[in-house]
C-alpha cells in the first residue's frame, strides 16, 4: 500500500518534471514562468535546471514523508508494546493501582482494583470515588487526591477501604502525573494492604497494655506485701518483743527474789526459761534485721569499713564473758567502699561475728579483714581459721534458717549470711565464701563504686 | 541531783511493773509516776488552766500508747512553752529506723531501746536515771513563765 502511493507520487512528479521541461522550451509559456524575454536559450536551461532541482527536492521531500510515516507508526507499536508491558507490570502486583483525572475521574485501574472491587476497567472509566463508596470514604480519597496535586510530589498515607471481611487498611502513595506543560492532569495511587500487618501491631498494643496492666497489678500485690511485711515486721519488733521481755523479766525477778524458796532444779529450769528468751530475743532481732535489710530504703554514703571493723571488733572483745580471748584480729587500713553505712555495719557485724564465734575453739585464733584486687573491681574478704566448713554445704550457706554447723557446736539463728547475701545485693554487689573443715573460712564481697548503684536496683528482685 | 518525779507512759502492765522494780533496785521507786495512755500524759504536764500541773524531772515515752500515740505527745509537749525544755526519753521494744529518726525529729532528748534481758534493762534504766537525774544540767525556768 505504502509501496504503491510511493510509485504513484514519483509518477506524478516525473510527469510534472517532463511538462516543466517542455514549456521551457516554448518560448511564451518559458517567458511568463521565467518572466525574461525569450529570445535566449541560456535562462531557459538555467530554469530548467531550477525547476529540476525543485522537482528533486519534491522527491526527496516525498521519501523522507514516506520515512517518517513509517517511523511514526514504529513508534506507536513500539508505544502500544510498551504500554502492554507497563499494564503487565502494574496488573501483576498484589497492590492496588489506579489514575483518576484532576476531577477525580478514573482513567485505568490495575486488574487487582479490578479483583477487590468487582468492577472492570472498562467500566470504570468516567466514574468517581462519590460512585463507588460510601460518602465518608470517597470524601477522603479526594481529600488525599487533592493533596497530592498540591504537593506536587509523592506523598504517602494511610487509607481505609472496604473489603468482604470488613474494613482494611491501606498505606497509600500518590503523585500527580504532569503533561509537558508541567500542569497536572492525573493523579496515580498505588495502594498496599496493610491489614494484617495494622492487626499484628493492634494485637501487639493490645498485649502491651494487657502486660503493662499485669505489672500494674503486680506492683500493687508486691507494694501491698510489702506493706505487709513492713506491718509484720513492726509488730515483730513490738509486740512479740514485749511479751518475751515480760517472761525473761519475770523469770530474772523470780530468781533473784525467790531463790531461796526455789530447789536446785527449780532454779535450773528457771535458768533455761533465761537462755531460751535470751536466744529468742536474738532470734527476733535477726528476723528484723533480715526484713530491715530488704525492706529500708539505702542512704548511700562514703563509708570506711576499715573504721567500722574496728568498731565491731572492739564490740566483740567487749562482750566476751571471760575476759580477753587470744585472737589475732588484723584490719587493713582504709578500707574505702560507698553505701549504706548502717547497713554495712550489719554484714561486718555478721561476718566477724561469725568468724569470733567459728574460732572460739582454735588456741591460735586469726581474723583478718581486707581487700584484693579482682576483676577490675575491689573485692573485700573477711578470712578466719576457725572451724570452717565443707564446700559442699555451699548453697545452704546464704539461705534463711539453714545452718551448717549443729546449734551445740555453735550457736547462732542461721539468719546471719542471708541477712548479709541480702545487704549486698541490695547494693548491687556479690558475696561469695570459700572454706575447708577445721582450716577456716572465707567471705569474700563487692560494692558497686559510686555512681554505678543503678546495678542495685537491678538486683533488687534478689529481695 | 532534784526531787522532782519521774514520769513513765507505759501501757503494758507488765512492763510497767518490771520498769517499777528496775527503778525500786536503782532507789528510785518512790520517784516514778506511771501513767497508761498518750491523753493521761498530756493531762498531767499540760493541764488546763488552774489545774496543778506536774513538773517532772524528765519523761520516759513509749511510742505505741493506746488514746494519743507517744510520738504525738512528744510533739504536743515541745509545742507548748511550759514543756518546751522538758528532758524526754524514748523508751521503746522498736528499733525501726523510721521511729528512731521521726522520735528525734520531734524533739526527744534520747532513744532507748529496751532490752529483752531484765538484768540489762534494770541497768539502762539505772544508768538513764544517773544520767538525767545527777549528770545533766537541766534548763533553768524561765523567768517570764
Amino acid at each position: 500500500m505504502q509501496h504503491r502511493r510511493t510509485i504513484v507520487a514519483s509518477i506524478l512528479i516525473l510527469v510534472i518534471l517532463a511538462c516543466t521541461v517542455d514549456l521551457a522550451f516554448s518560448p511564451a509559456v518559458g517567458c511568463c514562468l521565467s518572466g525574461r524575454s525569450s529570445s535566449s536559450a541560456v535562462p531557459l536551461i538555467t530554469e530548467t535546471l531550477l525547476l529540476s532541482c525543485i522537482a528533486l527536492a519534491a522527491v526527496a521531500a516525498a521519501v523522507r514523508f514516506r520515512e517518517a510515516g513509517a517511523q511514526t507508526s514504529r513508534r506507536l507499536e513500539e508505544a502500544r508494546e510498551e504500554a502492554k508491558r507497563l499494564l503487565k507490570v502494574i496488573d501483576n502486583t498484589s497492590a492496588v493501582i489506579y489514575l483518576r483525572d484532576s476531577d477525580g475521574r478514573y482513567l485505568l485501574v490495575n486488574r487487582q482494583y479490578e479483583e477487590l472491587f468487582a468492577i472492570r476497567r472498562e467500566d470504570i472509566v468516567g466514574l468517581t470515588d462519590h460512585d463507588l463508596f460510601p460518602p465518608a470514604m470517597a470524601d477522603d480519597f479526594r481529600a488525599n487526591d487533592l493533596k497530592a496535586l498540591a504537593h506536587g510530589s509523592p506523598i504517602q498515607m494511610e487509607e481505609i477501604a472496604p473489603h468482604a471481611d470488613g474494613p482494611h487498611t491501606y498505606i497509600t502513595v500518590k503523585y500527580p502525573i504532569v503533561d509537558a506543560t508541567g500542569r497536572a492532569y492525573a493523579i496515580c495511587g498505588i495502594s498496599t494492604d496493610i491489614t494484617e500487618l495494622k492487626r499484628a501491631e493492634e494485637r501487639a498494643r493490645q498485649l502491651n497494655t494487657e502486660l503493662e496492666q499485669r505489672v500494674r497489678d503486680r506492683t500493687a500485690e508486691l507494694e501491698a506485701s510489702t506493706r505487709e511485711l513492713d506491718a509484720f515486721a513492726y509488730s515483730v519488733s513490738h509486740d512479740l518483743r514485749a511479751p518475751l521481755r515480760a517472761v525473761a523479766g519475770f523469770s530474772e525477778v523470780l530468781l533473784e527474789d525467790y531463790a531461796d524458796r526455789l530447789d536446785k532444779d527449780g532454779r535450773e529450769y528457771l535458768n533455761r526459761v533465761l537462755a531460751a528468751t535470751d536466744r529468742m530475743g536474738g532470734l527476733i532481732d535477726d528476723l528484723l534485721d533480715l526484713s530491715r535489710a530488704a525492706r529500708v530504703e539505702l542512704a548511700r554514703s562514703p563509708v570506711n569499713l576499715s573504721q567500722l571493723s574496728e568498731h565491731v571488733v572492739a564490740e566483740l572483745r567487749a562482750a566476751e564473758p571471760d575476759g580477753e580471748r587470744s585472737v589475732e584480729i588484723r584490719v587493713e587500713p582504709d578500707l574505702k567502699a560507698f553505701g549504706d553505712p548502717a547497713l554495712l555495719r550489719l554484714v561486718l557485724q555478721n561476718l566477724i561475728g561469725n568468724a569470733w564465734k567459728f574460732t572460739a575453739k582454735k588456741p591460735d585464733a586469726r581474723i583478718e579483714i581486707g581487700s584484693a584486687a579482682g576483676d577490675g573491681e575491689q573485692v573485700f574478704f573477711v578470712r578466719d581459721n576457725g572451724a570452717g566448713f565443707d564446700m559442699r554445704y555451699l548453697d545452704k550457706l546464704f539461705v534463711p534458717f539453714q545452718r551448717v554447723h549443729s546449734f551445740d557446736e555453735f550457736s547462732g539463728s542461721g539468719i546471719g549470711l542471708a541477712i548479709v547475701w541480702r545487704i549486698i545485693a541490695r547494693h548491687g554487689g556479690r558475696v561469695w565464701a570459700e572454706g575447708e573443715p577445721g582450716a577456716g573460712a572465707a567471705f569474700h564481697f563487692t560494692l558497686p563504686p559510686r555512681g554505678d548503684e543503678g546495678a542495685a536496683e537491678a538486683s533488687r528482685e534478689a529481695r | 541531783m532534784t526531787n522532782a518525779p519521774i514520769l513513765l507512759v507505759e501501757d503494758r502492765p507488765d512492763d510497767a511493773l518490771l520498769t517499777r522494780r528496775a527503778f525500786a533496785k536503782a532507789g528510785l521507786g518512790d520517784r516514778l509516776l506511771v501513767v497508761s495512755d498518750g491523753e493521761a500524759c498530756l493531762a498531767a504536764l499540760l493541764p488546763e488552766e488552774g489545774m496543778p500541773r506536774l513538773s517532772p524531772a524528765f519523761v520516759l515515752l513509749d511510742i505505741n500508747l493506746p488514746k494519743v500515740g507517744g510520738l504525738d505527745v512528744l510533739r504536743q509537749i515541745r509545742a507548748d512553752e511550759r514543756t518546751r525544755h522538758l528532758p524526754v526519753i524514748i523508751l521503746t521494744t522498736s528499733a525501726e529506723r523510721r521511729d528512731i529518726r521521726d522520735s528525734y525529729r520531734f524533739g526527744a532528748n534520747s532513744f532507748v531501746r529496751k532490752p529483752v534481758s531484765y538484768a540489762e534493762f534494770a541497768e539502762t534504766v539505772r544508768v538513764l536515771s544517773a544520767y538525767w537525774l545527777a549528770v545533766n544540767q537541766p534548763c533553768p525556768p524561765d523567768p517570764a513563765c
